[in-house]
């Protein structure tokens, strides 16, 4: 059985790696997008799926590193992949200045400060027009590189997934859940909760940064709105939530399953999907609080590598 | 007589020195708002003994505790533990120190296995540390449900559970909330002869109880806590006729 | 940067601010009780402030209605929708987790934010009714401002009263304080929880049926409004009232201090700085108290 999937995996795997080869350039950028979707879900679902510490202003960590990485190749010359991994390291940045003083509130005002993030950082990038070319954007050198940017982003969404896998497999991951679980049993435990809230909110940042500066490069100009906007934390939210939060590839399914019909209903009602995502997130909270994936490993007894 | 799971070594010989005491709570004073929940209370802990701690409902018991455990933060006095100071250390460096507790209501993680209840606690290398988890199973006779969610556990099967976790931590110290709560008589008699093997390990432990089968039958010395003070301490038997102790129970 | 502070500028400052604190404090209220009551964090706390200025705005663009008159029509609807939310979904995640009752709220926010959108469209609207300041001596106070801190310190008054003096208002607040002691005491939990949304909820409308005649109004406008009135009671305090009134009041003069000093647009970063010092720094708020 397990075999099974591991062919199954790397022949699908093999299988994105060609693609670009024999596929449409809608087909790349539907993909690219979708790779960059299943990043960011399971970055957020290393925070907010284990911790149990909800990230409100996760879009933030995307918006610098697409800020990051687009001054230092539209203003530096840099070429586009290590600025990226810079944006991700700005982040994290943000995320340990952040994370320090907020992740001391307890769970749910963590994620009311977090509401505020995404506002806020809109806000400054708009105020430093010198740096950041305020409301007016940012544009870079154009470059047509779809298809290095799937590469990237599948990379990403890779990585991430795979630390997800071995995070939740390892002790450290069972013990980011015993924070969700009780933060309280946790310290009498033994277990350092504020330290380990912090790693995984450091790690969470990464790869969104990473993300935010492929995204910045592939879209070749990028504006405050466009890169902090609420919007895509929710759609970071109700991804993994549907598919089942703390799970290594509910993320994985709930992005697939929810950028498929966001593609669908965009075209024609741009509200409409926003409103569908709002109630999918009643619905999961109310009736499904595990996600497709999460009924699943409760009711079929999977592994937790599931 | 042999300990429990083959692991107590190291720790017993540094253990309070000997004559020195384990515990020692100093004048503590612990507020909320404007109820004083413990009022200026002190006491020592021998090492190697079972204690107990009663009061009615609301005398700051478990106020106590959470100040021992670092889970509350003082107002004043101190609280040393081994001869170092304890008070104002991050709950989980106490912990680390050798300083377990229960909970008076079962705080376990639900959606973690059996297993992985254990498994959090220890660090070091984890095929060792999945064995002594799964011995620490074994002696409670939950081995066959390491794979459960803990949530999925009977009551009483968590509350045996909560007690090995705490084991996992190789405490010098156990602090006891209310063990023998909602169980019933013969897990209780298994219970309370586990808490003597811990003792006879070396182990100092102090009980929050109101059964009073528990506190008579294990412990070597009862504090009383009333209204966040301590009005008296003793054998129990001598506590059980204290008349302050009547009185606080029973009221004039 | 050479900006010559003169006195009258730093009254005018001083004065608007504790204006615009009698506002947020109104709202925090609501936010405060919720959570009180039934330890709900209502992420959708501002969404209902839009609720109530775009009710004041449709009701102005279609009939002329002077906007503090729709007053009477924003808090009863509120009310209303606060208390559907809580039959239907709320109140099922009222005993699970505090990270359901989160997301849940979360959901709804977004949910009815595109509902808006989709009636009003996300165009910006305004309400042009009392512009102008009234003018004393040198100093000037928008006429909005100060009509909007009256309405709000009134219904504050009236929440407070209801709070303290009526029956129903005791029984809140004794749900708020123990639960389970409450309901041994004959009070039903389930309406407590009920009505207590729907008050909320109302506070929020007012709040947002009086900052319609000030600011533009749009979908999103209530985000910002929830994480002001959780730093209002960051500030002040969790649990009393005088403290929310007190931490509104100094959020308000912080932000136009901000706007004196630096501009405008940096006013919801410094809010936010704001929050985070006084989280690493006294997390019990400035006046102490319970802490979160």
């Amino acid at each position: 059985m397990r075999r099974g999937f591991l062919v199954a995996g790397g022949a699908g795997l093999v299988a994105l790696a060609l693609y670009p080869l024999v596929g449409s350039g809608y087909g790349v950028r539907f993909m690219l997008q979708l790779f960059m979707w299943i990043a960011l879900a399971q970055s957020w679902n290393l925070v907010s799926g284990l911790t149990g510490y909800v990230s409100f202003g996760h879009v933030a960590f995307f918006g610098t590193g697409a800020y990051a990485t687009a001054i230092l190749v539209a203003a530096h010359g840099w070429p586009w992949a290590p600025a990226a991994l810079v944006g991700g390291l700005a982040a994290v940045a943000l995320a340990l200045v952040i994370g320090y003083p907020c992740l001391r509130l307890k769970g749910p005002y963590f994620a009311i400060s977090m509401l505020g993030l995404n506002e806020v950082m809109r806000v400054l990038v708009s105020y430093f027009e010198g740096l950041t070319g305020g409301g007016l954007g940012l544009s870079l050198p154009a470059l047509y590189a779809s298809v290095p940017i799937y590469y990237a982003m599948g990379l990403s969404a890779l990585a991430v997934t795979a630390a997800a896998h071995l995070i939740i497999t390892s002790r450290f991951g069972l013990r980011l859940m015993t924070v969700r679980e009780d933060e309280i049993a946790a310290e009498a435990m033994g277990i350092d909760t504020a330290c380990h809230k912090l790693y995984a909110f450091l790690l969470s940042a990464f790869v969104p940064g990473v993300v935010g500066g492929l995204f910045a490069r592939d879209q070749g100009y990028i504006e405050p709105v466009a890169v902090f906007p609420l919007a895509f934390t929710i759609t970071m939210v109700v991804m993994v939530l549907f598919g089942g939060k703390g799970t290594v590839w509910g993320p994985v399914l709930g992005a697939a399953c929810l950028f498929v019909l966001q593609e669908l209903v965009w075209a024609n009602f741009i509200y409409l999907h926003q409103l569908l995502f709002g109630a999918i997130i009643i619905i999961v909270v109310l009736f499904l609080p595990r996600g497709i994936l999460g009924v699943l490993q409760q009711r079929y007894r999977l592994p937790r590598h599931v | 007589m042999s300990d429990l799971l083959g692991l107590r070594e190291a720790r017993l010989a540094g253990a309070g020195g000997g004559t020195g005491a384990i515990l020692e709570v100093s004048e503590l004073i612990k507020r909320f708002g404007g109820v004083t929940a413990v009022s200026r209370c002190s006491l020592a802990l021998e090492p190697g003994r079972i204690y107990g701690l009663i009061g009615p409902n609301g005398s700051g018991k478990t106020t106590l505790f959470d100040c021992i455990t670092g889970l509350a933060r003082r107002d004043a006095g101190a609280i040393h533990f081994r001869g170092r100071r304890i008070d104002g250390l991050p709950a989980h460096r106490i912990a680390r120190l050798g300083v377990g507790r229960t909970f008076q209501v079962i705080r376990i993680f639900s959606e973690l296995t059996a297993l992985e209840n254990l498994l959090v606690v220890s660090g070091g290398d984890r095929a060792a540390a999945s064995e002594r988890a799964r011995r620490f199973l074994a002696f409670v006779h939950l081995e066959r449900l390491e794979s459960e969610f803990a949530g999925n556990l009977s009551y009483g099967q968590q509350k045996l559970l909560e007690l090995m976790r705490v084991l996992m931590l190789d405490p010098t110290l156990i602090l006891l909330d209310e063990p023998a709560a909602g169980v019933n008589r013969t897990l209780l008699n298994e219970l309370m002869e586990a808490i003597e093997r811990l003792r006879d390990e070396g182990r100092t432990i102090l009980i929050v109880e109101h059964d009073m089968k528990v506190v008579m039958g294990l412990c070597e010395r009862v504090f009383v806590l009333d209204h966040g003070e301590k009005i008296a301490e003793g054998p129990p038997g001598a506590i059980r006729a204290d008349e302050r102790v009547i009185e606080a129970y029973f009221g004039r | 940067m050479s900006v010559v502070i003169t006195p009258e500028m730093v009254a005018q400052v001083v004065v608007s601010g504790l204006l615009a604190g009698a506002l947020y404090a109104m709202v925090a209220l609501g936010l405060a009780l919720i959570y009180g009551v039934m330890r709900v964090i209502n992420v959708a706390h501002g969404t209902l402030l839009t609720v109530g200025a775009y009710t004041t705005f449709w009701w102005f663009n279609l009939l002329g209605l002077n906007p503090y008159l729709s007053l009477l029509f924003s808090m009863p609807l509120a009310f209303g929708l606060g208390v559907g939310l809580q039959r239907l979904m709320v109140r099922r995640v009222v005993r699970a987790p505090e990270l359901s009752s989160l997301l849940l709220t979360f959901g709804i926010s977004i949910a009815l934010v595109n509902v808006l959108q989709l009636f009003f469209s996300s165009n910006l609207r305004s309400v042009e009714f009392l512009t102008g300041a009234f003018v004393v001596g040198r100093v000037a106070f928008s006429k909005s401002r100060v009509v909007a801190c009256a309405f709000a310190v009134a219904i504050t008054a009236l929440a407070y009263w209801f709070l303290q003096r009526t029956r129903f208002g005791k029984a809140i607040r004794a749900t708020s304080q123990n639960p389970e002691v409450a309901m041994v005491c004959g009070v039903n939990v389930e309406r407590v929880h009920l009505y207590t949304f729907g008050l909320a909820s109302a506070l929020a409308a007012a709040g947002g049926s009086l900052v319609a005649v000030m600011i533009a109004i749009q979908p999103e406008m209530g985000q910002v409004y929830t994480f002001k009135s959780f730093l209002v009671i960051v500030l002040g305090g969790a649990g009393n009232y005088p403290g929310a009134l007190l931490g509104g009041m100094f959020l308000g003069l912080v932000e136009q201090l901000s706007s004196l000093f630096l501009t405008t647009q940096l006013n919801e970063a410094v809010a936010y700085v704001l929050l985070v010092l006084v989280l690493l720094l006294r997390p019990t708020g400035l006046l102490g108290g319970r802490a979160t």
